[in-house]
């Protein structure tokens, strides 16, 4: 399993660092003022309430969504800066694809192409967008694939897969691009309680092996295990954050309390 | 029954028909998916000029729109330019029902695409795919299932539209058979023309069913 990270001495150590966004959809302010910071190799764990705003939040920063103002950078670099839904530094465009690659995303319905097979889902963008050799992205993609379990799979289309085997499909797809940080929107939310575990584990193995995660999550057994930080959004902001033992097992705020009453 | 002469009138009536429909459906799915692109692109200009399109092509009759090419243009052409303009019907009707369907074509493709559970485009550009890259690798080719079922009845009902033809000076197959008919007064060269509109029309829908099935393949479980 090869993650290319980067060995550099003084490579930058923020790999997303995120000031002051927010976003309005029309009138209504969904993201009010959001800063954060996330290390090389840190897994970070977003919990909250539904409509708290953190799939937008995910989605601001690989641009699925465009923040009304702030900053994104990643590694250091500006990716994006706006003003009253207006771009202020335009990137350029090419470097701006490359910074969009860097960002891997999972989704909760896992958003597989239907009418590609499973080794075709995961080598679609790197040769379409990367312009790979087909050959020896294809060799990759089954490398991809045997690490989450399904390289036996490869050939079949995902409609014959469960939910949990095509979330692992998604992963790999996304890890087929050589992302730096990959995003996971609650990937495990969509599946048979018996299913999860299987993704979990994939995902363990992808900290383990040093990739940076931004995780929204309502598992908050795999947050404290596997976390390094824990995020706790509500109503468009950070209400609180910190180790997974200070949010989870000692929250300050009365607002996480009580949201992990409700789902403990 | 059928003298030879006769039979290949006919023969030539139906390839004429044929010929008409094929056309027209080959340039309607090309310009068509231009169109339809046009109908859902965020481009102000893109947008009206294919709504326009669309609300022209449809709103009126294919009879008008068959003569707007075949007599209005040369009597512009002669206005505009001092000299006349001799128009091949054939080309014409190849123009006109092309145009056409390129209408009809544009509205069904724009509901396949439309029908494209928004999470594909999503998933596409989340991997880096630029709108164009996703439009074509991911999108468009999963609304070819889609399209099959109403692209065989478009075809069905162009090449039934195609007797139209006969009002500008084109042999078509009912047209063929009515000469024959009136000069012989004989009313069975309509069942020839029946069965033949039949023939074709079934043809089309066994293709279209199988092409469904095969299309399908990767939605099955
Ligand atoms: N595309 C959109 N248009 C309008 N409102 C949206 C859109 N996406 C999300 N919202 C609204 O933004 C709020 C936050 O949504 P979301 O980020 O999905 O929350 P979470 O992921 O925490 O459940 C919700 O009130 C939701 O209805
Ligand atoms: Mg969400």
């Amino acid at each position: 399993m090869a993650i290319d990270q980067p060995k550099n001495k003084d490579a930058v150590d923020t790999m997303v660092e995120v000031r002051n966004i927010t976003k309005y959809f029309g009138d209504l302010k969904v993201l009010k003022g959001i800063d954060f910071k996330v290390k090389r190799g840190e897994v970070v764990c977003i919990i909250g309430p539904s409509g708290s705003g953190k799939s937008t939040m995910l989605r601001c920063l690989n641009q699925l969504e465009r923040i009304t103002d702030g900053e994104i950078y990643i590694e250091g670099e500006l990716m994006d800066q706006r003003k009253n839904d207006k771009t202020i530094n335009h990137i350029d465009a090419d470097r701006l694809q490359q910074l969009r690659c860097d960002l891997g995303m999972v989704f909760q319905n896992f958003n597989l192409f239907p009418h590609l097979n499973v080794i075709e889902n995961v080598t679609v963008a790197p040769i379409t967008v990367l312009k790979a050799n087909k050959e020896k992205i294809t060799k990759r993609g089954l490398e991809l694939l045997d690490m989450v379990g399904l390289k036996d799979r490869a050939y079949e289309y995902p409609v014959r897969l469960s939910g949990g085997q095509q979330q692992r499909v998604a992963i790999a797809r996304a890890l087929a691009m050589n992302p730096k940080i990959m995003l996971f929107d609650e990937p495990t939310s969509a599946l048979d309680p018996e299913l999860v575990g299987d993704v979990l584990a994939t995902m363990r193995q992808l900290a383990d092996d040093g990739m940076t995660m931004i995780i929204v999550t309502h598992e908050i057994g795999f947050a404290r295990e596997v976390a390094d930080r824990v995020i706790f959004m509500d109503d468009g902001v950070i209400c609180e954050e910190g180790t997974p033992d200070e949010v989870i097992n000692h929250p300050k705020e009365e607002r996480t309390r009580s949201f992990l009453k409700k789902i403990l | 029954m059928l003298t030879s002469t006769q039979g290949w009138a006919i023969f030539h009536g139906s390839i004429l028909t044929v010929e008409i429909a094929l056309v027209a459906v080959f340039f309607g799915v090309i310009l068509g998916i231009i169109v339809a692109l046009g109908r859902i692109s965020k481009n102000k200009i893109a947008n009206a000029l294919s709504w326009f399109y669309v609300w022209f092509f449809r709103g009126t009759p294919l009879l008008l729109q068959l003569f707007m090419v075949y007599f209005a243009v040369p009597i512009i052409y002669l206005n505009v330019t001092g000299s006349t303009l001799v128009i091949d019907p054939m080309l014409c009707a190849f123009v006109t029902f092309s145009l056409n369907s390129t209408a009809y074509m544009a509205e069904i493709i724009r509901a396949a695409i439309e029908s494209i559970p928004e999470g594909q485009m999503e998933a596409a550009k989340a991997l880096g795919m630029s709108y164009h890259q996703a439009m074509r690798k991911i999108i468009i080719p999963q609304t070819f299932k889609r399209l099959v079922a109403p692209l065989g009845n478009e075809l069905i009902m162009l090449l039934k539209d195609t007797s139209l033809v006969s009002t500008i000076a084109l042999f078509d197959v009912l047209r063929t058979v009515k000469t024959m008919a009136s000069s012989t007064g004989n009313w069975v060269y309509y069942l020839y023309a029946a069965a033949i509109y039949l023939f074709l029309t079934t043809v089309l829908q066994v293709i279209f069913d199988k092409l469904e099935k095969r299309f399908g393949a990767y939605e099955k479980r």
